[in-house]
């Protein structure tokens, strides 16, 4: 529809305008809307193909670098660790021969020193032992002395306790017929108080029973008798003691 | 009457009916009662009105009767007033506790016997204790006497041992 919209009017213009008017009516907007998507979205496929080719390329170059870097570092490693542990070798092999060196003098500034000490410890003790025996006999003269005495006084006392025992034994004799006599009369006593206790019950037994009976004779004669009943003895019994309660009466 | 103006509390003559000392203090607040229900029965009734005595207890009646009273005139009755009164408080009273309760016949009979026998004026304090089974514990101003069958028998307690220890013995 396009393509013919101004046919009779290009019958009237000239090639030119006519092509340049065909062309301008040709690409109307439509068709350069459709003709933009179509470069938009070869464009959009283009750059995903670069993006994907570019991001294998950084892979590879990374992966690359990596490696290289790795061994780099490796070697460079291998030749600081090789020359380290050299330094450190001879260090330590000098700084031992010294060491070696200080104290082989000083052992043997020891051994000197302990030997001497050793000589003068011996002498002492020669001369300490010998101090020693010189008292160890005067000592076992002593005690030889004193056991005698002790002797001689474990005697004696053997001969005390030997009399004390008599007489302790003669004591005991005297006691147990002295205990005899005791449990004799103490058994007459014994018999004598017995006797006594059952006087004493047998008395307060007499007693509970007198009281026994006269509260039995309070109890059976309490509510028998009223105050009429009992006038005649209660007058009497006033009767009896008239002089004592005029007496009191008048003081 | 000349004989009633020298009555004193010292020579009143105490009726039977008067027992106990709370007797003669009724006694006292039925004179005082009387005296001021004729004072203000004379008071209503102006001059000229004849005294008229109102209806007296037994024990009252008895005591004018026996001590020759007369309650019509006004001065007599402050006298006999202030007498009782001086009677209440220096009458004699014998506390007398009795095993069983008192009635008031013996009582008035115990009454005469004590005022024949002891004090005439003496009134009678009266109390209870059945302990006493029989008797009368008797109670002066300064002594007591324990006259009852309970006593009694204490007294007689080591005759009874005696009878015991006996009947023990034979068997």
């Amino acid at each position: 529809m396009g393509l013919f919209q101004h046919k009779q009017q290009s019958d009237q213009k000239s090639p030119i305008v006519e092509v340049f008017e065909n062309e301008k009516n040709f690409f109307d907007e439509s068709f350069r809307e459709e003709i933009r998507a179509h470069a938009r979205e070869y464009f959009d496929s283009v750059i995903k193909e670069n993006v994907v080719l570019f991001k294998k390329d950084l892979d590879e170059a990374v992966v690359a670098i990596s490696d290289e870097l790795k061994t780099h570092t490796l070697e460079a490693l291998d030749g600081s660790i090789a020359k380290v542990n050299t330094e450190l070798k001879e260090h330590t092999i000098k700084q031992l021969d010294e060491k070696f060196a200080a104290y082989g003098k000083e052992m043997k500034d020891a051994q000197d020193a302990t030997l001497n000490n050793l000589n003068k410890s011996a002498e002492t003790l020669e001369n300490q032992y010998q101090d020693l025996t010189t008292m160890i006999q005067k000592s076992i003269a002593n005690q030889g002395v004193m056991i005698n005495g002790v002797f001689e006084e474990n005697m004696s006392r053997m001969t005390a306790m030997k009399d004390e025992q008599a007489s302790a034994i003669q004591t005991i004799k005297d006691s147990a017929v002295s205990l005899q006599t005791q449990a004799a009369q103490l058994g007459e006593t014994l018999k004598k108080n017995i006797e006594d206790q059952e006087n004493v019950v047998l008395t307060a037994f007499q007693d509970n029973m007198a009281q026994i009976v006269e509260h039995y004779l309070l109890g059976a004669l309490g509510d028998q008798f009223d105050l009429k009943a009992q006038l005649p003895l209660i007058i009497k019994q006033m009767e009896a003691n008239k002089d004592a309660i005029i007496g009191d009466m008048k003081l | 009457m000349t004989d009633v103006a020298i009555k004193t509390h010292e020579n009143f003559v105490l009726p039977a009916s008067l027992v106990t000392h709370l007797d003669v203090a009724h006694l006292v607040e039925e004179v005082e009662r009387v005296d001021a229900e004729m004072i203000s029965t004379a008071i209503r009734g102006g001059e000229g009105a004849k005294p008229v005595v109102p209806v007296l207890s037994e024990p009252l009646t008895d005591f004018l009767a026996q001590n020759q009273f007369t309650l019509e005139d006004g001065k007599m009755r402050e006298t006999l007033i202030k007498e009782l009164r001086l009677l209440k408080d220096n009458v004699p009273v014998l506390h007398m506790t009795f095993a069983v309760t008192a009635d008031p016949e013996s009582l008035q009979q115990l009454a005469l016997y004590v005022r024949e026998s002891i004090d005439p004026h003496a009134v009678i304090s009266v109390g209870l204790q059945p302990s006493l089974v029989a008797g009368v514990y008797l109670r002066t101003p300064n002594h007591v006497h324990d006259l009852s069958l309970r006593a009694m028998l204490k007294n007689s307690r080591g005759k009874l041992v005696e009878e015991l220890g006996a009947l023990r013995a034979s068997r």
